[in-house]
């Protein structure tokens, strides 16, 4: 299972949620607000992407907020 | 002799990756979007800390960029990030500046775009065919008072013929 932190204050929640609705079919996600920050946890991943998807998805998400 | 402690790097081998500080007093945080925006497809790029002072930003080797020629590209593309960081905050400050002129030539450029009722109306009547006369108001006095005398004198003989032919009528049936 991987864990992204996202501070709320840089990411916003439509971001993340955008970037999860593109990247679900690749792994299931939970978000959750924990202390300022958006709380991605991701499993299930898809073998082919495991080693890359964190990166992929926080990058994904960070393009959102441009 | 100028101190920056900003403008350094952290690498973190485990993660392989490269930290660095931003101060948004200086750059602003929609500045720092747009230049992460631009490095998103050479590097993995993740942003952290307080937008208020400064912003933590992570850079991370894609894949096949490890080893020490990955490190010193991603130094590389770190020190291009403040040197983009620069011509976003350019380009911001030129916005700012621009916004006004910028809005008065788009709205020039809608209004002219859109036919008002006025320009409508006089193509109308520039298409019309104006040298028609229908009614006749166009004839002068003379042209349109003897065509009403000939039509006249023509009525008048019409109508003594017809009496005649009475007259003559009349006469055979006495007979």
């Amino acid at each position: 299972m991987e864990v992204i932190k996202f501070n709320k204050k840089i990411y916003t929640l439509k971001a993340v949620k955008k970037a999860v609705e593109e990247f679900k079919n690749l792994a299931n996600f939970t978000i959750k607000e924990l202390d300022g920050y958006f709380e991605v946890k991701i499993d299930k991943i898809d073998q082919e992407v495991k080693d890359v998807i964190k990166d992929e998805f926080a990058n994904y998400a960070l393009g959102l907020m441009s | 002799m100028l101190k920056n402690k900003d403008f350094c790097f952290k690498l973190n081998k485990e993660q392989k990756s490269l930290e660095f500080k931003i101060n948004t007093k200086i750059y602003s945080l929609t500045a720092i979007y747009q230049t992460a925006y631009l490095f998103l497809d050479k590097v993995y790029v993740f942003l952290d800390g307080e937008p208020k002072k400064e912003i933590k930003v992570i850079m991370k080797g894609k894949e096949g960029q490890e080893g020490e020629d990955g490190k010193e590209r991603l130094k590389k593309i770190a020190s291009e990030f403040y040197n983009e960081l620069l011509n976003q905050l350019l380009r911001e400050k030129v916005s700012q500046t621009n916004a006004k002129i910028r809005e008065y030539i788009v709205a020039q450029a809608l209004y002219n775009a859109v036919p008002n009722e006025v320009d409508e109306l006089l193509k109308e009547v520039e298409e019309e065919d104006w040298q028609a006369d229908p009614l006749g108001i166009a004839k002068t006095w003379e042209e349109s008072s003897s065509a009403k005398a000939s039509a006249s004198a023509e009525a008048t003989a019409d109508r003594s013929e017809a009496k005649e032919k009475k007259k003559k009528a009349k006469k055979g049936g006495k007979r």
